[in-house]
């Protein structure tokens, strides 16, 4: 039985490494770690000319990290610290709305969150610290992460994966202000600033604003590689 | 449908975005703007530890240039000019072994070429010029060469390539094509092109077609996927 293949959107930027700047396709190895670690096999999805026929040979999908989702997504203008990549926007948008119809297992993280909550109808708040009046989620000096709690909603998949609460990191400044038609399910304490979103209509499909990849925490992704190995399997038995 | 096409990866520090130096998987993206313009959908496979499962999910594979190929797998001692990432090659030895053993399209590019050399028994050159006694085919560091090249008639190259110009950015070359077959020359006799004749479409070319923006070999590739 060979690995869940599980894609992983990615971001198309300038970007320096040894003696090179270029416009690459660039995505932290943390991720594709992670997956690596969960039994899934990693495959990344650039975002050039959009089309969702990539999809078909996928069992899974992270949508990952990155610039702020265009506000225009969601009928507002851009915050002074807005900063979207359009094309990125377009591409994944059009990935994940595909990826739900088919009922593909899907994890999103931080951008990738806020993308499903819009995705779904809902909002953002454009930079947290304006809402919020501190910066816990972003902080601006010391670490790069913050770290605070998430509460669960039991009886919830992120519930089931995570148990009551954990401990998490945190670099977004933006956040999800209306989840649109998405359940949340799980919460910081100390502001209430929504740290999960899921569709409980769908077999899994989950948002977390932190960046698990970036703990040794890997129960989201092992979850996503089950579900899409599942998944893998009953299409494998139904040919 | 559009043919999906698998193209190998760098797993390097990078600063880009927000990101100052992050271990990243990443590639140029003029490879994907090739496969794109050939009529192909391109994804990118990082290297993994464990094996070349994920050319299930691809119909081609293109293996990407990049640092130098370990000598260790062709039994050699590493030079004193030679960069070598193991990881990276272990990755990329499995997922060209599962793509030739399932007879997949494969285009090897720059290193990509050498690497399909050595899996084919061959050997390289470590420092051209130590062999050549001149740098036209890396002029300086990060500095593009060009010069001309030749096809061997009949071959997959000339069927898709006319002889001329071409760019070049490598300080290693192949020695020994091992059983692959060269098919095409730089002036001064370097293997510039290597083919496996016994499969339907294996080549590997040593210059950089990606950022010369000719798409005649990719769109080759994805012919071959489409046909297979």
């Amino acid at each position: 039985m060979s690995r869940p293949v599980i894609g992983l959107t990615t971001y198309a930027e300038e970007a320096r490494f040894g003696l090179n700047d270029t416009f690459a396709a660039v995505l932290p190895l943390a991720y594709v770690h992670a997956v690596h670690r969960s039994g899934g096999r990693a495959i990344l999805i650039t975002p050039d000319d959009p089309d969702v026929d990539v999809l078909d040979g996928l069992d899974g999908m992270v949508f990952t990290g990155g610039s702020d989702v265009d506000p225009s997504l969601y009928g507002e203008r851009p915050h002074p610290t807005t900063v979207v990549k359009p094309e990125r926007d377009a591409a994944e948008m059009m990935l994940l709305r595909a990826a739900l119809d088919a009922d593909l297992p899907l994890l999103a993280i931080c951008r990738g969150m806020q993308l499903m909550a819009v995705a779904y109808g809902g909002r953002l708040h454009q930079h947290l610290p304006d809402v919020l009046g501190h910066d816990n989620h972003r902080p601006t000096s010391g670490p790069k992460f913050g770290v605070h709690l998430v509460d669960t909603k039991p009886g919830s998949l992120a519930h089931a994966v995570l148990g009551d609460g954990i401990t998490v990191n945190s670099f977004h400044h933006q956040g999800v202000a209306d989840p649109g038609k998405l359940e949340p399910t799980g919460w910081c304490p100390e502001d209430g600033v929504v740290e999960v979103v899921e569709d409980p209509d769908r077999a899994f499909a989950i948002g977390v604003q932190w960046h698990p990849e970036d703990t040794n925490d890997f129960r989201l992704f092992a979850a996503l590689a089950a579900a899409a190995a599942a998944r893998r399997s009953s299409a494998v038995d139904a040919r | 449908m559009r043919p999906i096409v698998g193209i190998t990866s760098y797993v390097e520090h990078a600063a880009w975005g927000v990101w100052t130096d992050a271990l990243a998987v990443l590639v140029p993206h003029t490879y994907v703007e090739a496969v794109t313009a050939a009529g192909g959908r391109a994804v990118v496979l990082p290297p993994d530890d464990t094996d070349g499962d994920a050319v299930r999910a691809v119909d081609a594979l293109v293996i990407a240039g990049g640092a130098d190929v370990g000598p260790d797998l062709y039994g050699d001692e590493p030079g004193p000019l030679t960069v070598i990432r193991p990881g990276r090659d272990q990755g990329e030895v499995a997922l060209v072994r599962a793509a030739l053993a399932a007879d997949l399209p494969v285009l090897g590019i720059c290193r990509g070429m050498q690497l399909l050399a050595v899996l084919h028994g061959g050997r390289l050159h470590q420092h051209l010029p130590d062999v050549l006694g001149h740098d036209k085919h890396r002029p300086a560091s990060g500095l593009y060469g060009s010069h001309g090249v030749t096809f061997a008639p009949g071959s997959l190259a000339a069927g898709i390539l006319d002889d001329g110009e071409v760019n070049t950015y490598h300080h290693q070359g192949v020695a020994d094509p091992g059983s692959m077959v060269p098919t095409g020359w730089a002036d001064d006799g370097l293997i510039e092109v290597i083919e496996d004749p016994a499969k339907r479409f294996v080549i590997g070319v040593q210059w950089h077609p990606e950022e010369a923006g000719d798409v005649r070999l990719f769109r080759a590739l994805v012919r071959a996927a489409r046909i297979r």
